[in-house]
């Protein structure tokens, strides 16, 4: 039984991180219909840029608190590229986003090397009734809740994430209330960088990542925002925390090779369910 | 159009194409301060596209538009932003000015005080109306465009939106370009009216002369015109 | 649309590839003998998905999963025993039958959400073979495959498996072409450009996608089949994701829907990236060099192409220099044709 508890609190720690890049992916489709294939490599430049900061002495909390904003940044700079012309469809944008991604492998390579790295998150076990659990696994779940929380009152309840809601929602209107739809796809880009940013931060003390990490990441998150089609934040969290609980059950209990593939697999059934339920899935 | 004064909206020799087909093909259209102007024509006749061009989301091929002021659109179809509360859909309206104070509208619309915190999906297609025509508003235009008013519309609700239009026309000197499916009502409440056909505007001049054109009565208002 | 003198002049230009392509192999030097074993593989897999992308309009981030189970099912039989000529039978069959098995549903799929579904199938195959280990060798790899042979009749030298590959793209080439050519394959052109209107006019669009998928699966799966008896050793990890992207990518150089582009691409991006492995490798270089260019050039092509030039490196190089050259004669007429012609690869996606 406490196997099986110490197994749910990883698996909802893990999920956490899927949630939050989830919900970048359903962040930045809402808003430009384009996802993100770099969704992942903001978490592995998170974790490497958090490394780094943490490595030239500065302090913990702040160290992570710098790499996401910067994450951010290049979530603009992803942004830009992918909707630089224009018209470009969003499925070009995928392959331009896909080509940043390995982009990012030629620039990880060049500064970081090719391995992986890794440094130490919150130490010490913390027991609640009577489980104890690391205190890196508190810190990811509550840090992905408030952040969640947060964004649920940035696009419900200020001007500028109603704007960014109104984009997602109806462009042609958006567009004739004179805001500007490019702009807020950046913005959105800029959201979902900073949410990759800080789901790599809080993963990489539990796992270390390396340049090509991002395809492990990327596909969870995708699989978890496809449990809301890709457009509902909520059901995409919840999805993120399924997938994490469903993986750290299957490499518990069974194999930790098939972890993947569980997501995979679910990912595609989820996929190939709502395509016969909706009809065609796009367009 | 009066003489005199330079007119808030001129469009000239407009051409706009979507590929490679013509929507607009040298459109020339003008409207006054405080003027009240119709714009009516088949399906697919390009009067959308004249408002979208107008409004910066298509750009023209060719043609000259010039814009004395500020204008905001009431799309066809409404389209508000469903999940959002009529409140929120109102402010939104006001993204390019500074003032987001909502009570004017609420003034305009008593009805609408009620429905504040209502999912906008949720209304019924009238009050959908008010509320895009509200959210109109909220950005504080010198000229209103409107597109197809009438649409879906059960007809008391139309008159009443349709004087609506009227009163802010009097009242606040705000000018009106209707698009209109319903030329009947498009030519009683505007002074002035266009007839676009595949893109070309086919006639223009005062509502009573278009009234007892022959070609006006056959083609939009199903025969004779009573009083 | 082809002038009566241009067939003649197609032939001559086929025939001198043709004889510049089997004279090649045994006069290039031996560094350069396996790299020309690899072009022909790579055109072979570009050509499947460039039909597929350019054709049916279907994108795939995971051609190299066919490319895997074609080199595992020629492989494994060969392994076991039995003549390895076989696996170039097995390979592509057992792949195209996988993908039309998996078509069915998985074409349901649009855009991004195929996109994402062949990724992961990719991905799950690669799972399933470090997994089933007494199969497959699992993570270690499969050692030992025979060279590809019957009977006393053996392939051994890089200029042997030259041979073979470029009789593999001869077959497979004439298969497209004729495809292409044949009603269906007009009828594909349609599905590209707009599926419904396709739909619309009667055409089988499911069936249709699902036989060029397992089409382009056949092919890259003859493709992994000589690989593996070339190499004599496949393993999980010679099949990573980026593979997929490098045949993207060469498809995107060459341009979707043009057979030749196909070869064109394939032989653009192997050469230019064992350009940069030497200069990578180079002594005062770091080790990482080579890895670094060779991603920083996938990137940059699949960013260029998609924003700048969406028909394809190739069809957009092609169609200025017929500019040029019609300059003085006909001016627009003969390149919008062309423009027209090329597939564009963002409306496609
Ligand atoms: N986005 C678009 N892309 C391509 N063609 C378009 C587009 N929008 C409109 N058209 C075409 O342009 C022409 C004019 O359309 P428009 O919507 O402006 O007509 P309309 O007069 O508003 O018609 P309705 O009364 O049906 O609203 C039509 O032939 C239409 O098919
Ligand atoms: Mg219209």
């Amino acid at each position: 039984m406490t196997l099986f508890l110490q197994y749910l609190a990883a698996g909802i720690a893990s999920g956490s991180t899927f949630a939050l890049v989830a919900t970048g992916f359903v962040v930045i489709y809402r808003v430009t219909g384009v996802i993100n294939f770099a969704q992942g490599v903001f978490a592995v430049l998170g974790g490497f840029l958090a490394y780094s900061l943490l490595h030239a002495g500065v302090a913990h909390g702040l160290a992570e608190g710098v790499a996401v904003l910067i994450t951010a940044a290049i979530g603009l700079v992803v942004g830009l590229v992918a909707l630089g012309r224009r018209g470009t469809p969003p499925l070009a944008s995928l392959i331009v986003t896909l080509g940043l991604a390995i982009f990012s492998y030629a620039v990880v390579i060049t500064v970081w090397g090719d391995l992986p790295i890794s440094y130490d998150g919150l130490s010490g076990l913390l027991a609640i009734g009577g489980v104890s659990m690391q205190r890196q696994y508190v810190l990811i779940v509550g840090a992905a809740v408030v952040t969640f929380l947060a964004l649920a009152l940035f696009f419900g309840r200020t001007y500028l994430g109603m704007a960014l809601t109104a984009c997602s929602s109806d462009q042609r209107a958006a567009r004739l209330m004179g805001i500007d739809v490019w702009r807020m796809g950046l913005l959105a880009f800029a959201v979902g960088g900073a949410l990759g940013g800080l789901a790599g931060v809080l993963l990489t003390p539990l796992q270390p990542v390396q340049f090509d990490s991002d395809v492990g990441i990327a596909v969870n998150g995708f699989a978890a925002a496809i449990f809301g089609g890709l457009v509902r934040p909520v059901t995409a969290f919840a999805g993120g925390l399924v997938l994490g609980v469903a993986e750290a059950m299957v490499a518990g209990y069974y194999r930790s090779s098939y972890e993947t593939a569980i997501a995979l697999a679910v990912m595609l059934a989820l996929m190939l369910w709502q395509a016969s339920r909706r009809g065609p899935t796009e367009e | 159009m009066p003489e005199g004064s330079e007119p808030l909206l001129e469009v000239h020799d407009l051409v706009v194409r979507y590929g490679a087909a013509t929507a607009l093909d040298g459109v020339d259209l003008a409207v006054g301060r405080a003027e009240m102007v119709a714009l009516v024509g088949p399906n697919g006749a390009g009067k959308t596209t004249l408002l979208d061009t107008v409004s910066g989301l298509v750009a023209p091929a060719a043609g000259r538009i010039e814009l004395r002021g500020r204008l905001a659109q009431v799309p066809e179809g409404r389209r508000l932003f469903p999940e959002m509360t009529v409140e929120d859909n109102l402010r939104l309206g006001a993204w390019r000015v500074r003032d987001r104070r909502v009570g004017p509208v609420y003034e305009l619309f008593p009805h609408l005080v009620e429905l504040r915190r209502r999912k906008a999906g949720s209304l019924s297609c009238g009050e959908q109306q008010m509320v895009a025509v509200g959210r109109a508003l909220m950005g504080q235009p010198d000229l209103l465009a409107v597109d197809e008013l009438s649409l879906g519309l059960a007809p008391q609700i139309v008159d009443t939106l349709a004087e609506h239009l009227q009163d802010l026309n009097r009242r606040s000197g705000m000018a009106i370009l209707l698009v209109e499916q319903n030329a009947r009502l498009a030519l009683d409440i505007c002074s002035r009216a266009y007839v676009i056909e595949a893109g070309r505007i086919a006639l223009s001049g005062p509502s009573e002369q278009l009234r007892s054109s022959p070609e006006v009565q056959a083609a939009y208002l199903g025969g004779a015109y009573e009083e | 649309m082809i002038g009566p003198r241009a067939p003649s002049r197609r032939a001559l230009v086929v025939a001198v590839l043709a004889a510049a392509t089997l004279a090649l192999p045994p006069v290039l030097p031996p560094e350069w003998q396996s790299l020309y074993v690899f072009i022909g593989l790579y055109a072979i897999v570009t050509c499947g998905l460039s039909l597929l992308m350019g054709f049916a309009g279907q994108v795939s981030l995971g051609q190299a999963a066919f490319y895997a189970i074609g080199a595992y099912a020629a492989a494994i039989p060969a392994v076991h025993g039995a003549p390895p000529a076989l696996g170039l039978l097995t390979g592509p069959v057992v792949a195209a039958a996988i993908a039309a098995a998996i078509g069915v549903p998985l074409l349901r799929l649009r855009g991004h959400y195929l996109a994402f579904g062949t990724l992961a199938f990719q991905l799950i195959v690669l799972t399933f073979i470090a997994e089933a280990g007494d199969l497959t060798g699992g993570d270690i790899g499969l050692r030992g495959i025979p060279p590809l042979g019957l009977g006393s009749l053996q392939a051994v030298t890089p200029v042997q498996y030259a041979y073979v590959t470029w009789l593999a793209v001869t077959a497979v080439f004439l298969v497209t072409r004729n495809v292409v050519r044949s009603r269906p394959g007009r009828a594909l052109r349609a599905l590209a450009t707009s599926e419904s209107a396709a739909a619309a006019a009667g055409v089988p669009v499911a069936a249709y996608k699902v036989e060029v998928f397992a089409l382009s699966a056949g092919y890259a799966g003859l493709a992994g089949a000589i690989y593996a008896f070339f190499l004599s050793y496949i393993a999980p990890g010679s099949f990573p994701i980026l593979l997929s992207i490098q045949f993207l990518v060469m498809a995107a150089v060459g341009g979707l829907g043009a057979v030749w582009g196909s070869l064109v691409g394939a032989a653009v991006v192997t050469l230019v990236v064992q350009l940069l492995q030497e200069i990578g490798s180079l002594p005062a270089m770091p080790t990482q060099v080579p890895a670094v260019l060779s991603y920083a050039v996938y990137a940059l092509v699949l960013i260029v192409v998609m924003l700048l030039l969406p028909s394809g490196i190739v069809p957009a190089l092609t169609a200025r220099a017929a500019r040029r050259r019609r300059d003085d004669v006909a001016p627009t007429e003969a390149t919008a044709g062309d423009d027209a012609r090329a597939s564009r690869l963002s409306s496609v996606l």
